[in-house]
């Protein structure tokens, strides 16, 4: 009994060892016979400068179908490091790289000169190498050459959506982080943690087993999906161009979004610049003017003046007053566009015509406090979008008690709003009286596969239903009447817009006479709109009105996106019509 | 009295030499195990990453495609408007038909 369980335990003992020495034979193999191969593989896996491969998350622009389109994504390739301390051959190894790295690699000088730092043993000479390159190098396997995995952030559409998407550099610090638009806003889903690529399973197991069940960087790391639409993005950021381009303005700019949730499809300001090439662009094109810069807007402000007086109850829209072409307030003189008296005219003739003395008549109606008050619930606080840096609206003539302040604000002048807030305040006349919150992206797709729809809901009631029906109405007329002496009226689909024409400050106090903001906002269909567009070009050379330099550009964005979204048309309802 | 012996029916070295070398052969097995884990998870995580690379590179040449289409004159390309657009009033939502 005893003698066979001693055989057992010898042939359990031999099993054992037989197993060890496989192991052990195995090892030998991988580390020393093909030691060299494994070598250059872990060469490559090698996390470059200490910090792992550079690792991002995504940002989506959507398509209108839902597809989701890459306007921010990871870019994959090697970089080649030298060891000073085992370069042999310098001028061979400069020459193997430069077969497949010139445009990135050090200048021949340079090279030489980091080859002597012989205390180092680890220099960057070349980055961005595509697949195929970095292989082939490293399969010359130089002496002291080693060829590298590298990530990089890459922008698909290179210009596209520029501004909002912002760019990632390393700052103040030596991690790389977001610095503008929404790479900084939602710098905290989109970067990853410095940790491994991997985890030691059974080191975790011991020392801290609740992370591996649960991991809090799920909950936090992801994607974002953006309200962007790539198509539309691309033809406002066309159309910007050109405008800026014919007219030779020192900028433009435009923002489309539906006005009843906020959701900005498309919002772009020209000059662009090309995310995929930072080296020689202006660092002042970084920021986006669309959410940081205050302008005085003109005469989109007027529709917002009539609706507080509508909704106030100091004025109907069949109130009249007598247009006398030019007042006097403060000993300032406040003229229409033409200086031009029309005498006793009705409410909607001041949006039609786009009159200031009807303008500055309604806000003496109003009185300073409410009209104060109005514009304070409007333009008083942020919109709170989701991009950095928002800038705040110099409302400061409404402080004082001079009238003739309150008087220009009525026509949008002595008052600088963003872009973003205008939009928001417009939009709640194309939204029944309610402001919404605008807002870039809708949802963050998480690590963990979880889609996080993010809460945009907050509306602020700031006008009634029927005093932002009474407006639109007048601007709805405005473009069937007036607008390209009514030819732009397009007969199955009721469009709401306004033009506005402000001159620029001079920095002296005053105002120039010929150099003007020209702004023209507009939304359809008017009574139930999809979408709400607002338009600009600052110090348009040679042209004196909106309605010439940005009603094209607007009524042709009106029909791309009738066409686009196949909006059904709201009036007429004629089978065939003109084009 | 008696004196109470503890009687092994077997040798006590064979038996801790055993355990020491199954101890020893599932350490080197579990390092290779955790080696291979790293090793494999690093290469999958960077294969996706060449995917997604590949993928941008496609989504850079649609977007390209969309300006190229934005930027087109379909005058100057020989094409002319319609002369007729037609319209058809929105369906009802509701399932009851």
């Amino acid at each position: 009994m005893r003698a066979q369980f001693r055989s057992r335990i010898r042939l359990i003992l031999s099993l054992i060892v037989c197993a060890a020495f496989f192991i052990l034979l195995r090892l030998y193999f991988i580390q020393v016979v093909q030691g060299h191969e494994y070598v250059q593989k872990a060469d490559r896996q090698f996390a470059s400068g200490g910090n792992g491969v550079f690792d991002r998350g995504s940002i989506y622009v959507v398509r209108k179908d839902g597809a989701l389109i890459s306007a921010a994504a990871l870019s994959t390739g090697f970089l080649v490091a030298i060891n000073p301390q085992t370069l042999t051959d310098p001028e061979a190894a400069y020459a193997a790289i430069a077969v497949v790295a010139s445009s990135t690699l050090l200048s021949h000088d340079a090279f030489l000169a980091v080859t002597t730092k012989k205390n180092q043993v680890y220099i960057e000479v070349a980055h961005r190498l595509t697949d195929e390159d970095g292989r082939a190098l490293a399969a010359r396997a130089i002496s002291g050459v080693h060829v590298l995995h590298e990530n990089w952030r890459y922008y698909p559409g290179g210009s596209l959506a520029a501004q909002s998407i912002g760019i990632v550099s390393y700052g103040s610090g030596d991690v790389l982080a977001g610095q503008t638009g929404l790479e900084a806003k939602y710098d905290g889903t989109l970067s990853r943690s410095g940790d491994l690529l991997y985890k030691n399973f059974f080191a975790e197991l011991f020392s801290n087993v609740g992370n591996l069940l649960v991991n809090a960087k799920d909950a936090r790391e992801g994607n974002i999906e953006t309200t962007i639409e790539p198509e539309i993005q691309t033809r406002l950021e066309n159309d910007l161009a050109k405008v800026n381009e014919r007219y030779s303005s020192k900028e433009s700019g435009g923002i489309i979004m539906d006005p009843s949730t906020g959701a900005i499809v498309a919002l772009a300001s020209y000059p662009f610049y090309n995310e995929n090439d930072l080296q020689n662009v202006d660092p002042t094109l970084f920021g986006n003017p669309l959410v940081e810069h205050v302008y005085e807007f003109g005469s989109i402000m007027k529709p917002i003046t009539m609706t507080s007086a509508l909704d106030a109850g100091v004025i109907t829209p069949e109130t009249t007053y007598t247009d006398t072409g030019c007042i006097t307030v403060d000993t300032k003189s406040i003229c229409n566009w033409d200086s031009k008296a029309r005498g006793v005219i009705p409410m909607q003739q001041i949006i039609v015509q786009s009159l200031n003395v009807g303008a500055s008549w309604i806000a003496t109606r109003l009185g300073q406090d409410t009209f104060r008050e109005y514009f304070t619930r409007l333009f008083g606080q942020k919109t709170g979008i989701d991009l950095p840096n928002e800038g705040h609206a110099l409302l400061g003539n409404l402080s004082k008690p001079q009238q003739v302040g309150y008087d220009t604000a009525a026509f949008g002048q002595g008052i600088a709003i963003t872009p973003i807030q205008m939009i928001r305040a417009l939009g709640a006349i194309a939204n029944g009286g309610m402001m919404v919150q605008p807002h870039l992206v809708s949802a963050v797709r998480l690590d963990s596969g979880i889609v996080r729809k993010l809460d945009w809901s907050k509306k602020t009631p700031v006008f009634s239903a029927t005093a932002a029906r009474e407006t639109t109405q007048m601007m709805t007329a405005l473009v069937d009447q007036k607008l390209e002496g009514g030819k732009a009226m397009i007969s199955t689909m009721s469009v709401a817009a306004k033009t506005g024409t402000a001159q620029l400050i001079d920095g002296h106090g005053g105002y120039f006479s010929d150099h003007f903001f020209h702004s023209f906002v507009g939304f359809f269909p008017s009574y139930n709109p999809r979408f709400i567009i607002l338009l600009y070009t600052n110090d348009p050379q040679h042209v004196e009105y909106a309605s010439e330099t940005l009603d094209t550009t607007f009524l042709g964005l009106v029909h791309f996106l009738i066409d686009y979204y196949q909006i059904p048309p709201d009036r007429g309802f004629a089978t065939t019509t003109p084009a | 009295m008696r004196n109470k012996r503890f009687n092994f029916s077997f040798s006590l070295l064979p038996f801790c030499s055993g355990i020491v070398a199954i101890l020893l052969v599932s350490y080197i097995g579990l390092i290779a195990v955790v080696m291979s884990y790293a090793a494999l998870t690093v290469e999958f995580s960077q294969s996706v990453r060449n995917d997604e690379s590949k993928v941008a590179t496609l989504e850079s040449e649609y977007l390209a495609s969309v300006a190229r289409t934005a930027n087109t004159n379909y005058a100057t390309a020989g094409y002319a408007k319609p002369l007729t657009k037609l319209f058809v009033r929105v369906q009802s939502a509701t399932a009851l038909r």
